[in-house]
C-alpha cells in the first residue's frame, strides 16, 4: 500500500467508537489518527502487529498446518472453552460462536469477567436507556455517577454529553446541568454544576433512599446527613425533563456488586416523574458487540454452555470459575490475548491446551500450542463493531497487510474442517 | 436439486384461481416453469395439500430491539435449548454448520430459520427497523437461515421528516423517504405510534387526537401519516405506508383507530396489528371495536390489514413504542426495557403473559377472532399475531384451528372470562369457518399481493419454487404444525416432516431513485444531530 488516508474510520480504543477518525498512513505504517483522543492514538498506534503462525515451540508452520493442529487438539478436547477477547469484528464474533457450538464447547467473552454483574441485573430488572445520540440531542440533565469519563471514555463529553450542541439543547454545555457525584476516590468531572459525595460504604444506600425520595417514601424528616443529601439529590433529578445518569460499567475497585440493580431501579423510578435513561460506559475492542451477537445466535450475552449440545446460560459459572477448577483441557481465545481479564489471563495455565486466534496472538502472555497472528479489527481487518449504546458502525480498515490472517475467514476454515471432522467421525446413517 | 415435479396434489393457489385441483407443479432452477421432461425427479404429492410457503407480512425477528426482549429473556430461553438439526451431506462443496439455539417466545435467529421453515414459511419480515441499527437488523437476518427477510423502516418520529413537515414541504419529505430506504436497504416505509414517540421522550404517554401538536403546530399525527402515505405511493414502493396507529393496547382507541383510517381515505395503507388498535369502552369497561374496523374496511378496499391475534400464554410485548411499553410495565409490574434511539424512534420491551381467565387477555383474544370472522376480504386482512407480542409465531396452526374449527373456537371461548364479552360478536356467535383456500390467502397469497412480492405466494409459472405440501388432517392445528415437506427456492429443506438442508435466505428491499439535492439536506441534519459519520449510517 502506498501513503493514503482513511476517513470516517472507527476507534476501538474504548467503547465511545468515535468514528469520525482520519487515518493516515506513510509507508505502511499509521503515523496520524486525526481527531482520537489519546487512547485512540495508543490503540491505532503505528498498526505494526506480527503476523505469526507458530505451533509449539514457536515454530512458523503453514497456516493449513496451523489450523489442522488447532481443529485436532479442539476435536480431541474434552471440554473446550471458546473465549471472546477484544479487537475482532461482529463477524469473527459470529464465526468463533458457530465454532463453540459445533464444538459443544463452553463459550464466554469479556464481558463475564468485566461488566456481567450489571448484565445480569439489567436482565432481572429491565433498563431503561437510550442511544448516545439521543442523551446528546435530548438531555439536560446529566449525572456523572462515580466517574469522570475523561480518564477511561476521554471524548464522552464532547462528542455525546454533556458539551456538544443537540436537536433540543440549542445551548449545548449551557443548556445542561451537570451533576457530578463522587464516590469515595472516584470523582466526578470537576467542571459539573451540582456536587454531591458518597462515601463507598454509603453508595448503595444512598441510591436506595434517592429512588425512596423520588417515589415519595422518603425517609420523612430525617436529618442526618445521607437522609439531606438524598432528597437535596431526588429533587435535582426530578426537576429536569429528561436526564441522563452515566455510571461505568466496567470494573471500579471496591464497589458494592448491588450497586448495579439499585441503579436500575432508581432510573426505572424517574420515569413518571420525569424522563431518565441509563448510560452505561463501556470498554473498546467491540466488547458490547460480543454481547449482542451471542444474544441474537444462542439467546445469552455471555457465558454459554453447549456442552449439552444447544446452548445453557452459566453466568455464575463462567469461564474464569471453570478455569479455576481445573475443568477446560483446551482453550481456544480469539481476539486479543492482551485485553483477557486478570481472573482469566492468570487461570489458564491449568488448561492442557491453548490456541489463540487473534491480533498479536504469537505474542501472547502465555504459552500456546497454536497461535495465528490476524489483523485488528478496525485497522487491519473491515466489518462491523458495535457502540457501547449498541448502535453498529462499520469499520474502515487503514492497512491491508497481505501476510496477516483474516481473523472470521481463518476462523470459518478452522469450523469447516471442525465440521468435516465431524461428519467422517460419525458418518450419517442412511 | 435443479429440477423437480410435485405430481397429483391438492394446490391451493389462490392468487391463480385455483381451489384443491389435484395437479403437478414443476420446478426448475429455484422456479416454477410450466413443464419438464418426463424424466424429471418427481416428489409423489398425491394426498397432500400444496399451497406457496407462508409470508409474515408482520414480526420481529431480526433487529437491536427484538435483541433486546432476547436479552431480556434467559428465564424463558432456559426453558427450550434447542439442539442443531441433523442436515443432510449435499455433496456440493457447500460447508453448512447446523446451529444449535435457544427456544421460547423469542427464538435465536438460527432456531427462527428453522422453525419459520418447519410450519410451511418461506419469508419473513421484520415490521421495526431503526435506521440508525439497520446494521444489526441485516446482520441478523443473514444468521436467520432459509427464510427470505426484509426490513420496515421506522420513520413516523424521524426529526428530519418531522422538520420537513413544520417547513411545509411534504413533497421534499418522500425524496428523504428515498434515501432514507436506500441506505438502510429497507422494504417499505413503517410508521409507529406517529408523532407518539416523539411526545413519550417528552414524557407525555398517550395522543389525545389526530390533530395534537408534536412540537411544531404543523407536526401532527395526521400530517405524518398523510405525508408518508403519500411517500409511498408517489415512490411506487411495492407495499403501502405500514401503519401502527396511535394509543395502542388503550381502551377506546378504535376511535382513534378509526380516524387514521378516514384520514388516508383513497390512498392506500396496510394498518397493523389492528387487535391492538380495536378497542372500545374506556378503562374498566373495554369492549370490542372489530366491527367497526371490518365495517371501514368493507367500504374502502384502498384499506388493508394484518390482525395481531392474542393467544392465551407467554408472550413478549417488543415494539418502537416506548409510551405504550411504560403503561404496561406500570400496570402489570413486570420488568421494562426501554431504549430511546437518536433522531428518529424508540424501543420498549416488557414481558407479558395472556391468561384465559383474565378479562382483558379474553377480550383480545376475541376481537382478533371477530376481525378474522367478520372480515369483508381475506386478501385485505391477513394473519399475524405480531410475533412475539400477541403469541409466538409458532402459534399460527393453533390460530389457524381456530378460524376452520367452529366447534373446536366455541369450546375454547366457553372456558375464556366473559366478563368483557357480553354482546361481543363472538360471543353472540359467528358460524364462519375459514376455508383452506382462505387459509392460503390469509397466509400466503394475501400478504404477497399486499406487499408486492409478485414472485411470492402462488404457484404460477415464474413464481419463486417456494412450496408447502401438508397432509390434510380434521385437527387443523396438527396439519399446520408439521408439513410434510417445505421447497424454499427449489431446494427441499423439509423432507418427509425433518428439516434437512438450510440454505441461506434472500433479503427484499427497495432502492428508489430521488433527487440528489436532499442529501445536503440530510448532511447537514446530520452534522450536527447524528451521532455517527452520515458516511456510516445505515447498512
Amino acid at each position: 500500500m502506498t501513503d493514503h488516508v482513511v476517513e470516517h474510520a472507527t476507534c476501538l480504543g474504548c467503547g465511545c467508537a468515535c468514528d469520525d477518525i482520519t487515518v493516515v498512513v506513510r509507508e505502511d505504517r499509521i503515523v496520524e489518527p486525526e481527531r482520537a483522543c489519546s487512547l485512540g492514538r495508543l490503540w491505532f498506534g503505528t498498526g505494526a502487529v506480527p503476523a505469526r503462525v507458530r505451533t509449539e515451540g514457536a515454530r512458523d508452520v503453514p497456516l493449513a498446518s496451523a489450523l489442522d493442529a488447532a481443529a485436532t487438539l479442539l476435536r480431541d478436547a474434552a471440554r473446550p472453552l471458546v473465549y471472546l477477547s477484544a479487537d475482532i469484528s461482529c463477524e469473527a464474533q459470529r464465526t468463533a460462536i458457530a465454532v463453540a457450538d459445533v464444538l459443544g464447547a463452553m463459550l464466554d467473552s469479556v464481558t463475564s469477567g468485566t461488566a456481567g454483574t450489571g448484565v445480569l441485573a439489567a436482565q432481572r430488572r429491565g433498563r431503561a436507556s437510550a442511544t448516545l445520540g439521543e442523551v446528546r440531542n435530548r438531555a439536560d440533565g446529566v449525572v456523572f455517577w462515580g466517574v469522570d469519563p475523561a480518564i477511561r471514555y476521554p471524548r464522552f463529553a464532547s462528542r455525546y454529553a454533556p458539551d456538544p450542541v443537540g436537536l433540543y439543547i440549542p445551548a449545548g454545555r449551557r443548556g445542561r446541568v451537570v451533576m457530578a457525584i463522587d464516590v469515595g476516590t472516584d470523582r466526578a468531572p470537576a467542571d459539573a454544576d451540582h456536587r454531591v459525595a458518597f462515601t463507598t460504604d454509603e453508595e448503595v444506600t444512598a441510591i436506595e433512599l434517592t429512588r425512596a425520595a423520588v417515589i415519595g417514601r422518603g425517609a420523612g424528616g430525617g436529618s442526618d446527613s445521607l437522609a439531606e443529601r438524598t432528597r437535596a439529590l431526588a429533587d435535582g433529578l426530578r426537576g429536569v425533563r429528561y436526564l441522563a445518569i452515566v455510571v461505568d460499567g466496567e470494573p471500579v475497585a471496591g464497589r458494592d456488586p448491588r450497586r448495579a440493580e439499585a441503579m436500575l431501579r432508581l432510573v426505572e423510578a424517574l420515569n413518571g416523574p420525569t424522563r431518565c435513561v441509563l448510560v452505561t460506559l463501556r470498554a473498546g475492542g467491540n466488547r458490547s458487540g460480543a454481547d449482542a451477537v451471542m444474544t441474537w445466535q444462542t439467546g445469552y450475552p455471555m457465558a454459554v454452555d453447549f456442552l449439552r449440545g444447544a446452548p445453557r446460560y452459566r453466568p455464575e459459572d463462567g469461564a474464569a470459575a471453570q478455569l479455576a477448577r481445573g475443568e477446560i483441557d483446551t482453550v481456544l481465545v480469539v481476539g486479543s490475548p492482551l485485553a483477557l481479564p486478570d481472573e482469566v489471563r492468570a487461570r489458564l495455565g491449568a488448561a492442557g491446551h491453548r490456541i489463540a486466534i487473534g491480533p498479536r496472538a504469537s505474542e501472547s502472555p502465555y504459552e500456546t500450542d497454536v497461535a495465528i497472528d490476524t489483523g485488528i479489527a478496525g485497522i487491519h481487518e473491515a466489518g462491523t463493531a458495535t457502540r457501547m449504546d449498541d448502535i453498529p458502525l462499520p469499520l474502515r480498515p487503514a492497512l491491508r497487510v497481505p501476510s496477516l490472517c483474516d481473523t472470521a475467514a481463518t476462523l470459518r476454515t478452522l469450523a469447516a474442517r471442525l465440521v468435516a471432522g465431524r461428519a467422517a467421525r460419525r458418518p450419517e446413517v442412511a | 436439486m435443479t429440477r423437480l415435479r410435485i405430481t397429483g396434489g391438492m394446490v391451493h393457489d389462490p392468487a391463480n384461481g385455483i381451489d384443491g385441483t389435484v395437479g403437478d407443479i414443476c420446478i426448475e432452477n429455484g422456479r416454477i416453469v410450466a413443464t419438464l421432461p418426463p424424466d424429471a425427479p418427481r416428489l409423489d404429492a398425491r394426498g397432500l395439500v400444496v399451497m406457496p410457503g407462508g409470508i409474515d407480512i408482520h414480526a420481529h425477528v431480526a433487529s437491536s430491539s427484538i435483541n433486546q426482549a432476547r436479552r431480556l429473556l434467559p428465564e424463558d430461553h432456559a426453558g427450550a435449548p434447542i439442539a442443531a438439526p441433523v442436515l443432510a451431506h449435499d455433496d456440493n462443496g457447500e460447508v453448512l454448520i447446523p446451529r444449535s439455539g435457544s427456544g421460547g417466545v423469542v427464538p435465536s435467529t438460527f432456531t427462527t430459520g428453522y422453525r419459520y421453515a418447519g410450519l410451511g414459511y418461506t419469508t419473513v419480515f421484520d415490521a421495526a427497523v431503526a435506521p440508525v441499527s439497520a446494521r444489526e437488523a441485516h446482520a441478523q437476518f443473514d444468521d436467520t437461515p432459509i427464510v427470505d427477510g426484509g426490513c420496515y423502516i421506522l420513520m413516523g418520529n424521524d426529526a428530519l421528516l418531522h422538520r420537513q413537515i413544520a417547513a411545509g414541504e411534504r413533497e421534499r419529505a418522500r425524496e428523504y423517504v428515498a434515501w432514507l430506504l436506500g441506505v438502510t436497504r429497507g422494504y417499505a416505509i413503517k410508521v409507529v405510534n406517529p408523532g407518539g414517540i416523539e411526545l413519550w421522550k417528552r414524557n407525555v404517554r398517550a395522543v389525545g387526537s389526530l390533530d395534537d401538536p408534536v412540537g411544531d403546530p404543523r407536526v401532527t399525527p395526521r400530517a405524518i401519516v398523510e405525508t408518508l402515505a403519500d411517500a409511498a405511493t408517489a415512490l411506487g414502493l411495492p407495499h403501502p405506508v405500514h401503519i401502527h396507529c396511535n394509543n395502542l393496547g388503550l381502551p377506546g382507541n378504535v376511535a382513534l383507530t378509526l380516524d387514521t383510517m378516514r384520514a388516508l381515505e383513497g390512498r392506500r395503507a396496510h394498518f397493523t396489528h389492528l387487535q391492538f388498535h380495536a378497542y372500545g369502552g374506556a378503562a374498566g369497561k373495554w369492549s370490542s371495536g372489530a366491527r367497526q374496523i371490518t365495517d371501514y374496511l368493507a367500504t374502502h378496499p384502498e384499506a388493508s390489514g394484518d390482525v395481531g391475534q392474542v393467544l392465551f400464554g407467554n408472550a413478549c410485548t417488543v415494539t418502537a413504542d416506548g409510551a405504550v411499553e411504560y403503561l404496561l410495565h406500570a400496570s402489570s409490574g413486570r420488568k421494562w426495557v426501554n431504549v430511546d434511539v437518536e433522531v428518529e424512534t424508540g424501543c420498549g420491551v416488557v414481558p407479558y403473559t395472556y391468561r384465559d381467565r383474565a378479562a382483558v387477555s379474553a377480550l383480545q383474544w376475541a376481537i382478533g377472532l371477530e376481525l378474522f370472522l367478520l372480515s369483508p376480504d381475506p386478501w385485505r386482512l391477513v394473519l399475524s399475531t405480531d410475533h412475539p407480542n400477541g403469541a409466538s409465531f409458532l402459534s399460527y396452526p393453533q390460530l389457524i384451528r381456530l378460524l376452520m374449527d367452529r366447534s373446536y373456537r366455541d369450546a375454547q371461548l366457553a372456558t375464556v372470562n366473559q366478563k368483557l364479552l357480553a354482546g361481543s360478536a363472538l360471543a353472540d356467535g359467528i358460524a364462519r369457518e375459514y376455508s383452506l383456500n382462505e387459509i392460503a390467502i390469509v397466509t400466503r397469497a394475501g400478504p404477497a399481493r399486499l406487499l408486492g412480492l409478485t414472485t411470492k405466494g402462488h404457484l404460477g409459472v415464474g413464481a419463486d419454487a417456494d412450496i408447502t405440501l401438508y397432509a390434510p388432517d380434521a385437527d387443523r392445528a396438527r396439519m399446520f404444525e408439521t408439513p410434510r415437506h417445505v421447497i424454499k427456492g427449489g431446494t427441499l429443506v423439509v423432507e418427509e416432516g425433518q428439516l434437512r438442508r438450510a440454505p441461506a435466505g434472500a433479503r427484499h428491499h427497495v432502492r428508489p431513485t430521488y433527487d440528489r439535492a436532499i442529501e445536503r439536506t440530510v448532511r447537514e441534519f446530520a452534522d450536527r444531530y447524528f451521532s455517527v459519520s452520515l458516511e456510516n449510517y445505515g447498512a
